[in-house]
């Protein structure tokens, strides 16, 4: 249907409209070329779409992955919580490899009358961002590398070694918001994914060679929101502030102004185990 | 993609090498371990219990246990701890120091540690920013606020992805249990308190200037390395040599004088203000205060420099040689100075001043040089330059150190200097007061008033100082010739 009204259109516009049909040859070529137009702009706006969301997917696993290498070498560590690491940075992985490409393949596109001022824009937008991401994750790799290098868990007696930070089972909830990425391409190409070392060093050569070639200035990027504007976003219902959350509970007769806190009983560390403490925290709250 | 290569800093990319992280990573695995640490208490809030928390006086008392120190040693080195970021005070947030009672602190998370090899990075700050924004709706502190703003205009190409971050990782906080999560965000806090302090405070991760060479990587041995080694080597050959019963006899010696004046080694009077917060001890010793303390005093005498090189003892100085005509002397000395230090533009103009006023024949502050001295210098005026006047200064320095200086400090300037010098008891502040004066600590005058006010100062002396010696003499001459014809019609009225 809609070929068909493109088509009369497109009669209509040609100079012979009037006097004699064209002849069928040079009719088929403009037809085509227009369609190869109108082809390549769906195509162009769908690889946006595309990238577009799997920066979002990016940055929620980055997000993950941030909550989790913090609870490296703490108390928490463990070889739950390093396998859950690996996980999450497998599918970083591939979500930064096919974006990669993507945008390579949309920015390096040599068809200029294709892609209209705005669209490049928006191109040259998703290539800034997707370096920013990519730069913010190498850093995370780098430390999280680094930590797990001083805190090998290989013997039992190594978790003596663990600096005692107050987090005791951090990774539980990050395992169900992993499952919501959903990136196009993720589920499709089942690549095989590197180790940390081999991938740190991926994601390196990877962020020279796409710097060396596309040339984008991303000083000319600007950001779509003002300052100061995520304030204003009712993201959830109201959080309590950091202060709120540490008001001491003040146990005293007298009613004194200061809460200072009174330090009862366990002088001592820590004895029962992870499990243990678990079940009194659910028991509190 | 940062714009990190834009930087004008000549290759200077390297920080320094901090060897007291090492240290700090070694004496903080020893003491979270659970049998031989520190003892862990549990913090209890509102919503939950906490657990590895510690006790200043805990904490204290395993320092000084373990390095066999007293306590307020201990305090110190816990207090390092706590600045560099290793461990973080849960009430008080903002103040980086070991209090030795009940209060609670925490050890940071390796994942928060400071790193040698990798800055804290600017676009961190910002997503912690963004999401603290997001939390306080906007309430952010001052200098928050004022970071904010620098980094939104100068990352503004990669803001989206910041503000992005920012709501998810604020996102994936709420999963987390609320223990947990409180801990998180005590523990970020505590970095950024740490890593980007607010102004005024002093940090303990200022390390000065970058450097060029990364103090991590190992030094390749190429041939300009050995090069080097060889050059070094030949000239330290080539130097000359002192006895080391010379040298070192010098060393004591020196160590000897200035061993009470030292405020490391011994009490700075009235008290240090790098310890107790109180800038009196700044106050008394300003370059231009009017009565000298007692200390500041004895220096002058133990060397001819340190009185030159002590704004308020040249003053008094000047002010003897005033009174002995003889200040052309050191008005070239500290003329030569201004040349030597001063700017570029004006210095063939100084020069010739110099010429007219103290070196030329009949000038109107002449100077004593010998004739080999000033046939040099007046060679070299002939194409001036920064140290054309060196040997001429060097001469006068020489003269007024052999003679001027031994009888200043027999003089009556003197010795009414060193009467009238100030002696500052020693100041007795109690926990209360020091915590005031942290509190209330204040920034000094800004330098461009004090180095006006210097200017005013110099500007004074200029006026007042006779410029003309011929002025002085003849008002000699005047006021003697007024002394005589009075006792004459004394004379004629007594008869």
């Amino acid at each position: 249907m809609e070929a068909d009204s493109q088509q009369r259109e497109c009669r209509t516009l040609l100079p012979h409209s009037d006097s004699t049909p064209p002849s069928p040859h040079a009719f088929d070529h403009i037809m085509s070329r227009w369609r190869r137009s109108v082809d390549g702009l769906t195509a162009l706006r769908r690889n946006q779409w595309d990238c577009e969301r799997a920066q979002e997917a990016l940055s929620h696993v980055m997000s993950c992955f941030h909550q989790l290498a913090a609870l490296l070498g703490s108390s928490a560590d463990g070889a739950f919580l390093r396998n859950e690491l690996e996980g999450i940075r497998a599918l970083a992985y591939r979500i930064c490899s096919g974006l990669s490409c993507r945008l390579l393949c949309l920015l390096s596109d040599s068809e200029p009358p294709t892609t209209g001022a705005d669209d490049q824009q928006l191109s040259e937008r998703l290539w800034v961002l997707f370096l920013s991401a990519a730069e913010n994750l190498l850093s995370d790799l780098w430390k999280a590398s680094d930590l797990i290098g001083r805190f090998p868990l290989t013997q039992p007696k190594d978790r003596h070694a663990l600096v005692s930070t107050g987090c005791i089972d951090g990774p539980v909830g990050m395992a169900a918001r992993v499952v919501l990425v959903q990136v196009p391409w993720v589920t499709l190409e089942e690549a095989p994914s590197p180790d940390l070392t081999s991938h740190i060093t991926d994601l390196q050569t990877m962020l020279n060679e796409m710097q060396l070639k596309v040339p984008v200035a991303f000083w000319s990027v600007e950001a779509t929101q003002p300052a100061w504007a995520e304030a204003h976003e009712d993201l959830d219902q109201p959080e309590e502030s950091l202060e709120e959350l540490m008001e001491v509970e003040v146990v005293s007769e007298n009613k004194t102004m200061s809460a200072c806190c009174r330090l009862h009983c366990v002088r001592s560390g820590i004895k029962e185990g992870p499990r243990k403490i678990q079940k009194a925290l659910r028991r509190n709250i | 993609m940062t714009i990190r290569n834009t930087l004008l800093d000549h290759g200077q990319r390297f920080r320094p090498r901090m060897a007291c992280l090492k240290k700090a990573e070694k004496v903080l695995l020893e003491m979270q371990d659970p049998k031989t640490g520190v003892k862990s208490q549990i913090q209890r809030l509102v919503i939950t219990t906490i657990p590895h928390a510690l006790t200043g006086e805990d904490i204290i008392a395993w320092l000084a246990e373990r390095f066999h120190v007293d306590a307020q040693e201990a305090r110190h080195l816990g207090s390092t701890l706590v600045a560099l970021g290793y461990i973080y005070p849960l009430q008080h947030h903002k103040r980086l120091i070991v209090k030795a009672d009940a209060s609670l602190y925490r050890f940071q998370t390796p994942y928060f540690w400071p790193t040698q090899q990798w800055p804290v990075e600017d676009t961190d700050y910002a997503i912690y920013l963004a999401k603290r924004n997001i939390r306080k709706k906007g309430m952010l502190e001052l200098h928050e606020q004022e970071q904010y703003s620098h980094l939104h205009k100068w990352m503004n190409h990669k803001w989206d992805f910041i503000v992005m971050q920012a709501k998810e990782q604020y996102r994936a906080a709420k999963e987390r249990k609320k223990p947990d999560r409180v801990v998180f965000d005590c523990q970020e806090r505590a970095y950024w308190v740490v890593h980007r302090p607010p102004p005024g405070t002093v940090s303990a991760m200022d390390y000065g200037l970058n450097r060029r060479v990364d103090p991590g990587a190992d030094e390749v041995t190429t041939p300009d390395f050995f090069e080097r080694i060889m050059i070094f080597t030949q000239q330290s050959i080539m130097r000359p040599r002192v006895k080391s019963s010379v040298s070192i006899g010098a060393l004591v010696k020196h160590c000897a004088i200035y061993h009470g004046h030292d405020p490391f080694l011994s009490k700075c009077l009235p008290s240090n203000p790098w310890l107790t917060d109180d800038v009196t001890s700044w106050n008394l010793n300003m370059p231009n205060v009017e009565t000298p303390t007692k200390m500041r005093v004895e220096r002058w005498t133990f060397s001819f420099g340190e009185l030159l090189s002590d704004p308020r003892g040249r003053d008094d100085f000047r002010l003897f040689l005033r009174k002995e005509f003889s200040g052309e002397n050191l008005a070239f000395w500290e003329a030569c100075e201004d040349l030597k230090w001063g700017a570029a533009a004006t210095m063939r103009e100084k020069a010739e001043q110099i010429y007219k006023t103290f070196l030329a024949r009949g000038a109107p502050r002449w100077i004593n040089i010998d004739g080999k001295t000033m046939e040099i210098t007046v060679n070299g005026l002939k194409h001036p330059h920064r140290y054309v006047l060196d040997a001429a200064q060097t001469h006068i320095y020489m003269l007024m150190k052999k003679d001027s200086y031994g009888r200043y400090l027999k003089s009556p300037v003197f010795k009414e200097t060193l009467r009238k010098a100030a002696c500052p008891e020693e100041h007795k502040f109690t926990d209360a007061q020091l915590e005031h004066n942290a509190r209330n600590r204040r920034p000094s005058l800004s330098p461009i008033i004090l180095r006006q006010q210097e200017q005013e100062q110099r500007a004074r002396t200029a006026a007042s100082a006779p410029v003309d010696i011929t002025q002085v003499m003849s008002r000699l001459s005047r006021r003697s010739k007024d002394a005589e014809p009075r006792p004459a019609a004394q004379g004629v009225r007594g008869t």
